[in-house]
């Protein structure tokens, strides 16, 4: 991405110093490693803002944390680990930019129509993508970026524990959780359409 | 919430044969995985995704390389020395002013109160002299051998101080001699050692559990005298003493 080699070189012409060397080894793994993410990266910081401009700033922000933190990235998921980053820095973000909007979150709410999911299938396969895309973002923030790592980040359950710092249970529950407000939403809506 | 676990690919192929086999049997969570199955497909991945726009790439890559080109390590190093560095070099520097006195002055405080200790230990026990002689040309020659120095041994009895006689003792990490005097029923110990730096003349004067000591520099030998005796007199002493 960047060209440490010739940065390195501007500072000490004669030879490298071994801060130097450090420094293209570092820029480069950060290439290889986290770079490729920066879709997911936008993914996660666009749905949880839900703003086109923020989630720029947002990833912008995170992926300079990345490079400062490179160091202490030992191995493992690079992937999840910027995800968390990015996580973090919007939860900042928001807190800072945005009054308090997030409600208490009831996990164990009743829903409206629990067991009855079957004959709203197909009307929920049917449904518009705007219709998926604006009752996603109508889901509590908690259980938003559960579902969003899991069915467009297809994370696994430990992953998704690891970004979100939870208990797998709690990730489990959650996402339980988001499908079915998601599924009576959609469904709801997809009946009225019927119906009209 | 097996079903959940088998939906999401969270379970090992044992029990996913297994999950497989009561879907066939149970019609509940048949239709359950199913509702899940129409949510997956209504979920269209590729049309919910938001992946980065192309201009975010080339941003990002330019911040980044911003933050190199300022290159974090070295401007870093330069600027917490001009910010910090400096201004530690001058507090040390006016530290090492104002502590420095008051350390060579502690150390004094030291070696008076080991003075005084010397002094009271000489008369505790029964060692006030290793050799009793009111002669000054036996006290002096005793010393040989016994100290890396010679100090100079002076009769005083015409004045009324007389010499009774000397002692090695141990002040300030290191051999001294000891001369010791008497006036009325008043004991003076002289401790006597090659002194450290060269400056001589003044007398200095310390008072410390009621004793009275006078340090001056005779020469190259660094002179105390101690005493339970007056102030006034342990000075004429000195004055003597130093003639």
């Amino acid at each position: 991405m960047t060209n440490p080699t010739q940065i390195c070189l501007n500072e000490s012409p004669d030879k490298l110093s071994d801060t130097c060397l450090d420094e293209i080894e570092k820029s480069e793994a950060f290439e290889r490693l986290v770079m490729p993410h920066l879709d997911s990266a936008h993914n996660l910081a666009r749905w949880l803002s839900g703003n086109d401009q923020d989630a720029q700033d947002i990833v912008q922000d995170s992926y300079l944390r990345a490079y400062r933190f490179f160091a202490g990235f030992r191995g493992g998921d690079a992937r999840s680990w910027l995800l968390t980053i990015v996580r973090h820095t919007c939860y900042t973000w928001l807190r800072k930019n945005r009054s308090a909007e997030t409600t208490e979150l009831d996990e164990d709410a009743p829903l409206s129509d629990d067991t009855a999911p079957d004959p709203q299938s197909i009307l929920i396969q049917n449904a518009t993508i705007e219709a998926v895309r604006s009752a996603i973002a109508q889901l509590p923030t908690e259980f938003r970026e559960i579902l969003i790592l899991r069915e467009l980040e297809d994370l696994s359950y430990k992953q998704i524990a690891e970004v979100a710092e939870l208990p797998i249970g709690t990730v489990m529950s959650r996402l339980a959780r988001a499908r079915a407000l998601l599924q009576q939403r959609l469904g709801g809506l997809a009946a009225k359409e019927e119906r009209r | 919430m097996n079903c959940q676990d088998f939906f999401d690919g969270e379970l090992d192929p044992l029990r996913c044969r297994e999950i497989e086999q009561h879907l066939r049997d149970c019609p509940r969570c048949a239709a359950l995985l199913s509702a899940q199955q129409s949510l997956r497909t209504a979920l269209d991945r590729q049309a919910l995704r938001f992946d980065a726009p192309a201009a975010l790439h080339e941003k990002i890559r330019s911040s980044l390389r911003t933050r190199k080109t300022a290159s974090p390590t070295r401007s870093f190093t330069l600027r917490f020395w001009l910010s910090w560095g400096i201004p530690a070099a001058a507090f040390l520097l006016l530290l090492s002013f104002v502590v420095g006195p008051r350390l060579a002055g502690s150390r004094q405080e030291q070696l008076v109160r080991e003075l005084a200790s010397c002094h009271v230990r000489s008369l505790m026990g029964n060692h006030l002299l290793d050799v009793p002689s009111t002669d000054q040309h036996t006290v002096r020659p005793w010393f040989n051998g016994k100290l890396d120095f010679a100090p100079q041994v002076k009769d005083l009895s015409a004045e009324g101080f007389p010499l009774i006689g000397g002692r090695l003792d141990y002040v300030d990490g290191r051999t001294t001699a000891a001369l010791v005097y008497r006036h009325r029923n008043h004991v003076i110990n002289l401790f006597v050692w090659p002194a450290a730096g060269g400056k001589g003349g003044s007398v200095e004067v310390r008072s410390l559990q009621g004793y009275h000591l006078l340090g001056w520099q005779d020469n190259d030998l660094q002179c105390w005298a101690v005493s339970d005796l007056n102030e006034a007199e342990l000075r004429e002493f000195v004055g003597l003493w130093q003639k």
